[in-house]
């Protein structure tokens, strides 16, 4: 759990249509559940669209990730509209361009390839999300 | 090479012309959320292939008007994980009213089913819950459009024909719709759910005025993409066809 740390925001698009939606999906959970469990956490999207006051206040108060499936970008769309900064907008699509070989199929249940691609991006968002933290904590230190 | 004049209908499957509008929270927080995400792929993809299509929620918000035309368009169901009603509320704000509702924890609690676990991967709780809220979903289905009062002989024939492509479903790029072929801007281009569109359109717009063809043009954006570049392309083909569609209309 958080002891007080400056935690960061992952928000995935909740595409139902295509695969990169799911891929998106995915990389949230492997940073939220696996990568960096300590220091983010996971919005739901849906309650942005409800306009949650607590979702709103979370996007807010803390720097926030997205990862969107498709060029319409929901996510970072609605984290901007509920007055949250994103710190880094992340598209699966330019991942899968520079991942070729890792090919998304399925939605209700990823593919070997697109498990492979999400664990590649939550892998290096991870690596954006510990810049964030130290970041905020090196401000705070003498 | 078929020409904007001469429309060739290309894989128009023998579907009903009412499809029924799934949406699905898809609440990433909880494993509730990731229940109602499979059990709507299950009845768009397996229960109710061609029968159901969908949107993702967020369009609401952040697509265009056509994308909020969708409850307006397609008689709609939405599929909550939890009593907060994000789909249900989020739809009725941003598009229409939907026809029915289901609440994943509602419907476990209904069906003595405890313990949902695991929004990544579901434990046997959450399968089962999937199972029984497709369940619930697939029979609002035929519901609304009406073929729980059919006679079983008559609504077997109601079923669409059976589609090969596994990996599609019903979304709102419009898998399983009606494909027209136009020529647009000197290349051929496959329109999705265009005489669906054609129909609703003229029962609204019963003159083919600015508003109609604005109407038009954003309702066909929710099924296919138009490139802003060609934009002016499709306007004036699509609304040299609405005019063709009213005329044979008319002319009945």
């Amino acid at each position: 759990m958080n002891d007080g740390k400056r935690q960061v925001v992952i928000v995935p698009c909740s595409g139902i249509g295509k695969a990169f939606g799911s891929v998106a999906r995915e990389a949230g959970y492997e940073l939220c559940e696996e990568l960096r469990p300590d220091t983010t956490r996971l919005v739901a999207l849906s309650k942005l669209v409800l306009g949650d006051e607590q979702a709103r206040e979370r996007v807010r108060q803390c720097p926030a990730i997205t990862i969107d499936g498709c060029k319409l970008m929901c996510a970072a769309k609605l984290v901007k509209h509920s007055g949250g900064t994103i710190a880094r907008e992340v598209a699966v699509l330019d991942s899968y361009r520079q991942h070729k070989e890792l090919k998304p199929d399925g939605i209700a249940e990823l593919n070997d390839q697109g498990k492979q691609l999400a664990r590649v991006m939550a892998e290096e968002i991870a690596e954006v999300i510990d810049a964030l933290i130290q970041g905020s904590s090196g401000g705070s230190h003498a | 090479m078929p020409s904007s004049k001469d429309p060739v209908e290309a894989a128009m499957p023998s579907l009903p012309e009412q499809k029924v509008g799934i949406v699905a929270c898809s609440g990433e927080e909880i494993a509730e959320g990731t229940v109602a995400r499979l059990a709507a792929l299950k009845v768009l993809n397996e229960m109710r292939r061609g029968q159901t299509v969908t949107i993702c929620l967020p369009l609401f918000l952040a697509g265009g008007e056509g994308d909020r035309a969708f409850a307006k368009f397609h008689p709609t169901i939405t599929i909550d994980g939890c009593d907060l009603r994000c789909a249900a509320h989020g739809t009725e704000t941003y598009s229409g009213k939907p026809a029915a509702s289901i609440v994943v924890t509602e419907l476990a609690t209904e069906h003595g089913i405890d313990g949902i676990q695991g929004r990544r991967c579901l434990n046997q709780a959450g399968e089962k819950a999937v199972e029984v809220a497709a369940d619930r979903l697939a029979t609002l289905v035929d519901q609304v459009l009406g073929n729980d009062k059919l006679p079983a002989a008559a609504a077997a024939s109601e079923k669409p024909a059976e589609v090969d492509d596994s990996s599609a479903v019903g979304c709102s790029c419009g898998s399983g719709i009606a494909v027209t072929i136009l020529t647009i801007a000197g290349q051929s281009v496959e329109v999705v759910a265009l005489p669906l569109i054609f129909e609703k359109l003229r029962e609204a717009h019963p003159s083919l005025d600015e508003a109609a063809i604005r109407e038009l043009l954003e309702t066909v954006k929710i099924y296919n993409y138009v490139p802003p570049e060609a934009e002016a392309s499709w306007r004036e083909v699509l609304t040299r066809e609405f005019a063709a569609y009213c005329e044979s209309e008319a002319s009945r």
